[in-house]
């Protein structure tokens, strides 16, 4: 136990994770067996490492004592500086037990890839995509975190275009590398103006810094380090990398990326805003409202007029993130008017809505591969009925549904609760701006859990309802045992957080706490005041008492039901049909079932409808041979932002050919006149 | 001689109202239907007419109950769309080869208990069609009939007396009281 708070274990975990990334390349030339070996040896030690580091996040906030150290380097003003505070621990913990259940789905979903792609290869990024995303958090260095974040994006990066004989992946690949460093450029502005400012890359010395920082500078940092750090978690409009690149790698890096990578940018954002400059104006908190709300209403639009499964998850995830910086951008706002305790309240809620869409998100992505695995397909068009021939995955993709719709008792209901309370509260405030900010907020949330409901809805019908509609989703088998038991602990996870609500708001709250922003930094964590916060909350929160209730509702209706249907007889005979044999073809599928929402939501979705008929005889239209119909949604980020910013560099792409005439003479040249430029400047100056 | 005793046993009642039901007005012969279809189905009968290759003249004459003139919905009896909806099955026509298989899916889709009704000669034993290539002759060969009216076609008159008399002898050979407890 005391081996897990000191150091050595965390350079132990990194250690797992490198034996297991360079270690699955040699193990693949040794063994002939189509990379089957080094699969085995890619998850297993990157399922070995990922417990440890939930065994290290576990023990970190069990004691209430973080982890710091510093391990030397060559570079003066690069230091390999770690701090494993209270709020990293909750992360590193989210993201360990995601990667630890990814890692026992890939054992099963593996032997998609036998013979077909070198798994050697796949287990080395594997493993340093883990590594780095459990990096990222306990970095406490600006370079050293740099160097894990870009990292984590090219390992990722790796993993989207494993796939390679796919040419959309490529493309998707493609998209997501320039997003990101669209990104990361951001990011390291904001890194060096922290640096200007303060005159130190170590992230101590920034949170020492507190208030001597301009508010002009201070305000460029937090709106770099918006769109950094949101270009990650998937903030509209710069979104548009993550329903191309979820959904192009294997779905346990799905999981991985749509469940925790995204987190990591929202964590950084956590940090930016309480622990390193604490006291940002009122009006971030307003812009990161509606930021999460357009995010969170317009994801999930999108995701309801999707019929891709994993790109309606990755859409899910642009939703779930907006509402994750609704209780963030509401906990920004409270801190700089004062109200201590209802911001440490809306951070609860985000860090929550955190925790608990990395369980569901990864639970459904996990889900949806062993769809995918089963049928062949990501067309939900093309699948149906498959209930009956995947009854497990059917079910906990069921709980993972339910816990995404927020419906109680599962965990998604506890966090949307409270951001909607915190929310509320906000309403009561005095100035009239909040109280505009926060109705929009509540108007968009609101909405968007409706939409929610009915997008998770048409996601379970079309997939596993009615009959198969194609021969794949006909002769669809039960995936293995090591596919089932993750998806079967995150169910079970997600009914657990639904039902210990008040105990897992009181935790995070101390964790929240243990930041310092009421009490005087520390890595010691006021866990003695958890009992009492849990008390406070019990009574505020009654979300056991709910659950107890429902559960006793659901009891007395199925009793009801019993009773009174107890002496009917049940006879099974064929649907009446009028006639009119029924078919997989009369069924609501996934584009029918959206189709009416579609249609209000034309002017924001825009679809788009081909059709071409053709006849028997081209003269006498009267007899249809067959007809075709295309529909699709046009994608206005791409067309009225992207696509223009691409034109542009485009333009001034090819103007800079011209001094490139490819002669060394003139590149000489070029040399001396910048030097001669440079020499009179520093002697102007 | 066991199958004509056989066929004596399974053919079903041929309804002929008396003469003082059909002397009756519309309008009592309404509130009789009314109050037994109040004791038998507490309020509402619902038919399904099944065309089993009738000719048409049954149908206008079961449409002609529908209209303002009978208005059978006041007292309580409905043609329905669905034979999961009924309670009362009305067949017409002789049953030709093409409807026997849509028949028998109706007669099984309709939730029990129910009540099969042979409506005009044609159904009742294949009338000016007897014997002819395309049909079955009768209901009766297809599914169990449990009451005939006979006539080609019936007046609405008579159909609404033979469904009086009809719902009669339901409520003779059920015990309703024991029923409805």
């Amino acid at each position: 136990m005391e081996f897990l708070l000191t150091p050595a274990s965390v350079l132990l975990l990194f250690a797992f994770f490198f034996i297991g990334s360079v270690g699955a390349v040699f193990i693949e030339r040794l063994f002939s067996d189509n990379g089957k070996m080094a699969g085995f040896w890619g998850h297993g030690f990157a399922l070995l490492g990922s417990l440890l580091g939930l065994a290290i996040s576990v023990s970190v906030l069990f004691f209430g004592q973080g982890i710091a150290f510093t391990l030397p380097t060559v570079f003066p003003n690069f230091l390999l500086d770690f701090r494993l505070d209270g709020i990293a621990a909750f992360f590193f913990g989210i993201i360990s037990l995601v990667s630890a259940l990814a890692s026992i789905y890939g054992f099963g979903y593996q032997k998609h890839f036998y013979g077909k792609y070198r798994l050697g290869v796949f287990s080395f990024f594997y493993n340093a995509f883990i590594a780095s995303l459990l990096l990222v958090p306990i970095a406490n260095h600006a370079l050293f975190f740099l160097l894990a974040w870009e990292l984590m994006s090219v390992a990722s990066y790796f993993l989207v275009v494993f796939e390679n004989q796919k040419e959309e992946n490529i493309k998707a690949g493609f998209l997501y590398f320039l997003m990101t460093h669209f990104g990361t450029v951001f990011v390291m502005i904001a890194f060096f103006l922290a640096y200007k400012a303060t005159g130190s890359f170590l992230f101590d010395d920034w949170r020492a810094a507190t208030g001597t920082i301009t508010p002009l500078i201070q305000g460029i940092i937090f709106g770099a380090a918006l769109i950094g750090f949101g270009t990650k978690a998937g903030i509209i409009p710069l979104h548009i990398w993550l329903p191309e690149a979820h959904p192009a790698a294997p779905s346990h890096v799905s999981a991985l990326m749509s469940g925790v990578m995204v987190k990591t940018a929202l964590f950084m954002l956590f940090r930016f805003f309480f622990d390193f400059f604490p006291g940002a104006p009122m009006e971030w908190g307003l812009v990161i409202i509606l930021i999460g709300s357009l995010s969170a209403l317009l994801g999930i639009l999108y995701a309801l007029s999707e019929n891709d499964i994993k790109r309606l998850f990755a859409f899910s995830t642009v939703e779930n993130v907006g509402i994750i910086l609704l209780g963030l951008g509401a906990g920004v706002t409270f801190f700089s008017i004062g109200l201590e305790s209802f911001a440490l309240f809306s951070l609860a809620a985000a860090l929550y809505h955190t925790l608990n869409h990395a369980i569901f998100k990864s639970l459904l992505f996990l889900g949806a591969g062993s769809v995918v695995e089963a049928t062949g397909t990501r067309n939900m068009e093309s699948y149906g009925g498959l209930i009956k021939l995947l009854p497990f995955t059917a079910g906990f993709f069921l709980v993972g549904s339910l816990a995404i719709s927020a419906f109680p008792p599962f965990n998604g209901f506890a966090s949307e609760w409270l951001t909607f309370q915190s929310l509320f509260i906000g309403m009561t405030s005095a100035e009239m701006i909040i109280k505009v900010v926060f109705f929009i907020a509540i108007g968009s949330l609101v909405f968007t859990s409706g939409l929610a409901a009915a997008c998770f809805v048409k996601t379970f019908g079309a997939t596993f309802l009615a009959r198969p509609r194609t021969e794949e989703a006909k002769n669809a088998k039960e995936v293995s045992v090591f596919m089932l038991l993750p998806m079967g602990i995150l169910a079970l996870l997600s009914f657990l957080l639904g039902i210990n609500a008040t105990t897992v708001v009181a935790s995070l709250i101390a964790i929240i706490a243990s930041i310092g922003l009421i009490r005087p930094v520390t890595l010691q964590f006021p866990f003695s005041e958890f009992i009492q916060a849990r008390a406070d909350f019990a009574a505020i929160l009654p979300l056991e008492s709910i659950a107890l209730l429902l559960g006793l509702v659901f009891l007395l209706s199925f009793g009801a039901i019993w009773f009174v249907t107890r002496s009917r007889k049940i006879v099974v005979g064929p649907t009446w049909d009028c006639g009119t044999p029924l078919g997989p073809r009369g069924e609501i599928t996934s584009g029918s079932f959206s189709r009416s929402l579609v249609t209000i939501f034309r002017g924001i979705l825009r679809p788009t409808r081909q059709s071409t008929v053709e006849y028997h005889d081209e003269d006498m239209r009267y007899f249809i041979k067959s007809q075709e119909i295309r529909t699709s949604m046009s994608d206005p980020y791409r067309k009225g932002i992207y696509q223009p910013i691409g034109v542009v560099l485009h333009f001034l792409a090819s103007q800079a050919r011209r001094i490139q005439s490819g002669n060394v003479n003139m590149y000489i040249l070029y040399l001396f006149l910048t030097l001669i430029i440079l020499l009179l400047w520093a002697t102007h100056v | 001689m066991y199958r004509l005793l056989r066929k004596i046993a399974l053919t079903a009642k041929v309804v002929v109202p008396e003469k003082e039901l059909l002397l009756l007005d519309t309008e009592t012969l309404g509130q009789e239907l009314s109050s037994s279809i109040k004791k038998l189905f507490q309020g509402s009968l619902s038919i399904r007419e099944v065309a089993a290759g009738s000719s048409n003249a049954e149908e206008q004459e079961l449409t002609a109950l529908s209209n303002s003139y009978y208005d059978i919905e006041r007292f309580g009896i409905r043609f329905v769309a669905s034979p999961r909806h009924a309670d009362m099955l009305f067949v017409s026509g002789p049953v030709s080869r093409n409807m026997t298989e849509g028949l028998r899916r109706t007669y099984a889709a309709t939730p029990d208990p129910k009540i099969v009704v042979a409506i005009g000669d044609g159904a009742i034993d294949g009338g000016v069609y007897r014997d002819s290539y395309g049909v079955w002759n009768s209901v009766s060969d297809v599914i169990p009939v449990d009451f005939q009216i006979p006539g080609d076609p019936p007046s609405p008159k008579v159909v609404l007396a033979s469904l009086l008399k009809i719902l009669r002898e339901t409520e003779k050979s059920t015990d309703v009281s024991s029923e409805n407890k």
